[in-house]
């Protein structure tokens, strides 16, 4: 059974389309990822499931229920946690997440027991009496999610939560977002970062100007660039290097140059990596290492789009 | 109903979890009453020079009033016609005149008394002082003439028994309610400012909850926005409610202030006056766009406006031009109605300026919710 459908979901602010006739579903017992670079439209859809933000057009449906006709119900189905840390300063951890868990109408025991549970969830069990601006970068954004969890949603959509924070944070996170997905909670999770979504996703859209671009399992998206090749060269300077004269080469769709790394992507059909070697050469550039990379989300963004992620 | 609660307990639990709120909210209308009581303690020799003009002639009834009046503390009277008092006033010598029509007791007999006219230029405190003894006093005659039902006889009867009796009013002087009543009336000319800024600062919560995004979490609860805004709302007159409930009880029973008019009336009228505070907190709470800018809108609008208002000094100390500004504040009003009152006019008196407030609660009420709507619709909270 499908937890959430989104049926041509658009969103407009004035004449700005951020939502473009946007479909999707999730099965119960997802971690659904969600990709796109700066401005895609990614908070923007989210804010309409959760209910923050009117839909211009379309319609979005929790467990079969028109969410605009049951708001409630869906309200209190879904948990979000926002990109942006929402939690009062001048309460403590203890108490933000008991305040949050309340406005879904638990009391009493239950509500101690469950706060207590979510602190402990997120690794912050020890810091319920400490207020937020005494926590570091990392520490806030599990409180973000303690404070999201608390009422136990069927549905918890995670919007970049793991932006800028220490690697030990963002493994917690992750493995904390793992361990709710197994205890049944369905995860719409955005990000970014590849690897992240990678590592824990069962089903990836990418979205790119309000448009979803293309959508399916991991293999599946990886299989739309069977018909390329990724090769990494590693050079001592890339100072000479002119990618006007690399991308002439034979089969080569696209260069691009990072650091000390060459990156093309070619036709796979085409044999031309003697071409670049031999053309890098000429250019006077010290060749370090020469790798084939594995397709990864990161070169299917880049040939669907034409522009890397992190930009 | 139970959501509304929750988030009233929340706003107060976190309010009041600093002293720094409880001096603020609490603590500065004490400080208030303290400097009202220091500057305001000596009472001022006020006499109230008062000329008489009698065209009614030496009736028994016009000349009893018109004792009475002279009997009244701190009053001069001299007889005179009618346009030598009009010089006179002119010329600032009299602080008011009295015109008794020719058959002043005869109407008084027959239960319709017509009006004394006053005459001032100021229309003082000192006129209105004597305007409201004056009318009580007719007020007394006109009943003793309902009660002899148009006898004359019963009505001379009376009449004796009342003059007989001691006149309740005349152990009220002006001079002795002054420094009392000066001393509330700055208590309260003060407290007025104080709870718009209370007032402020607990709408400016909406404004803060925006800016931490917290309104956001709670938007995606099952909590309605309208149990949101109004959680804030009882939160806000609750506490400015309960500053006004504390500076009268503070004011009278300990420092035995005497405010010279029924402490429920004033209750009364403070809390009309909250509701105005309240609505023009979060209109201005409505426009601003963050929370630095309705501190910095209440910092430009509330302390003017207080002065022209006449609650720091008294307008009278003003430009005449600048004066006439104070019409369009509701602290004028609030004051206006509490010194009138004061001066013990009949409640029914400051009906205008109860009118008055209550229009500027409907008029901002009315203001914050249609600019609240539309920021809705630019959905500028997300
Ligand atoms: N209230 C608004 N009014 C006008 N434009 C908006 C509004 N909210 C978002 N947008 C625009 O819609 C587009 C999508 O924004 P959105 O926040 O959904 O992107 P995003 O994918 O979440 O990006 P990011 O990774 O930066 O969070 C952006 O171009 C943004 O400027
Ligand atoms: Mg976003």
């Amino acid at each position: 059974m499908n937890i959430l459908e989104i049926d041509r979901l658009s969103k407009t602010f004035g004449d700005f389309v951020a939502v473009d006739q946007v479909s999707l579903s999730i099965g119960e017992g997802e971690i659904f990822g969600f990709l796109g670079a700066n401005g895609a439209g990614k908070s923007t859809t989210i804010h309409m499931i959760a209910s923050l933000l009117r839909i211009s057009k379309g319609e979005i449906r929790l467990l079969g229920k028109d969410i605009t006709k049951h708001a409630n119900f869906a309200k209190k189905n879904i948990g979000i946690v926002p990109q942006e840390i929402a939690i009062y300063e001048d309460m403590t951890a203890y108490e933000n997440v008991r305040f949050f868990a309340g406005l879904y109408g638990i009391r009493g025991s239950e509500l101690k027991e469950r706060t207590l549970e979510a602190l402990e969830f997120v690794g912050l069990g020890d810091k319920h009496a400490v207020y937020p601006k005494h926590f570091s970068g990392g520490m806030k954004r599990r409180l973000n999610i303690a404070c999201a969890i608390a009422h136990r949603p069927k549905l918890l959509i995670m919007d970049e939560p793991t932006v800028g924070i220490d690697p030990q944070s963002r493994n917690h996170i992750l493995n904390s977002v793992k361990k709710l997905n197994e205890m049944g909670c369905t995860i719409l999770y955005t990000s970014h970062y590849m690897e992240e979504v990678e590592e824990i996703c069962t089903r990836i859209a990418i979205i790119d100007h309000g448009k979803i671009i293309a959508q399916g399992t991991k293999k599946e998206l990886k299989a739309i660039v069977t018909d390329q090749k990724n090769i990494w060269i590693e050079v001592r300077s890339t100072e000479n290097a002119d990618p006007g004269k690399l991308r002439e080469i034979a089969g080569v769709k696209q260069v691009e140059i990072e650091d000390r790394v060459i990156k093309f992507t070619s036709d796979a059909g085409v044999n031309n990596l003697n071409k670049m070697i031999q053309q890098l050469m000429a250019d006077e550039i010290e060749i370090r290492s020469v790798e084939e990379q594995e397709p990864n989300l990161e070169s299917v963004f880049l040939t669907l789009t034409g522009r890397s992620l992190r930009d | 109903m139970r959501d509304t609660l929750w988030l009233i307990r929340k706003t107060l639990i976190s309010t009041f979890k600093t002293y720094k709120n409880w001096l603020f909210y609490l603590g500065l209308p004490l400080l208030a009453i303290l400097l009202a009581i220091m500057t305001r303690g000596h009472s001022e020799d006020v006499r109230v020079n008062i000329g008489i003009v009698n065209e009614d002639g030496k009736q028994a009834i016009t000349l009893d009033t018109i004792a009475f009046i002279g009997g009244m503390h701190s009053t001069n009277l001299v007889e005179l016609p009618k346009e030598e008092a009009d010089e006179q006033i002119i010329a600032g010598d009299l602080d008011a005149a009295l015109i008794f029509p020719a058959g002043f007791s005869q109407t008084v007999k027959s239960g319709n008394p017509e009006s004394v006219r006053i005459v001032s230029v100021k229309g003082t405190e000192a006129s209105d002082y004597v305007k409201a003894n004056l009318n009580r006093y007719i007020d007394n005659m006109t009943l003793i003439s309902k009660a002899a039902g148009g006898s004359e006889s019963k009505f001379d009867r009376l009449y004796a028994e009342y003059k007989a009796s001691d006149f309740p009013l005349s152990a009220e002087t002006l001079q002795d309610r002054s420094a009392g009543h000066a001393q509330a009336y700055q208590s309260i000319g003060y407290l007025a400012v104080l709870m718009l800024f209370a007032a402020g600062n607990l709408s400016g919560i909406l404004l803060k909850e925006r800016e931490n995004r917290t309104y956001r979490r709670i938007m995606a609860s099952p909590v309605s926005a309208r149990s949101y805004v109004s959680s804030n709302i009882i939160v806000n007159l609750a506490v400015i409610v309960a500053q006004v409930a504390l500076t009268l009880g503070v004011m009278t029973q300990i420092f035995g202030v005497k405010p010279g008019l029924p402490l429920g009336v004033a209750f009364f009228l403070l809390c009309l006056y909250a509701l105005v505070a309240v609505s023009l907190s979060l209109a201005v709470a409505a426009f601003a766009k963050s929370s630095m800018e309705a501190g910095a809108l209440q910092q430009m609008l509330f302390f003017p406006t207080s002065l022209l208002a006449g609650c720091m000094f008294p307008i009278a100390a003003m430009p005449q031009a600048m004066q006439s500004i104070a019409y369009f504040l509701p602290q004028y009003w609030l004051l206006e109605a509490f010194g009138k009152l004061q001066l013990g006019v009949a409640l029914a008196e400051v009906i205008p300026s109860v009118l008055i407030l209550v229009s500027f609660a409907i008029f901002f009420s009315l203001t914050a919710v249609y600019k609240f709507g539309r920021n809705q619709d630019a959905r500028s909270f997300i």
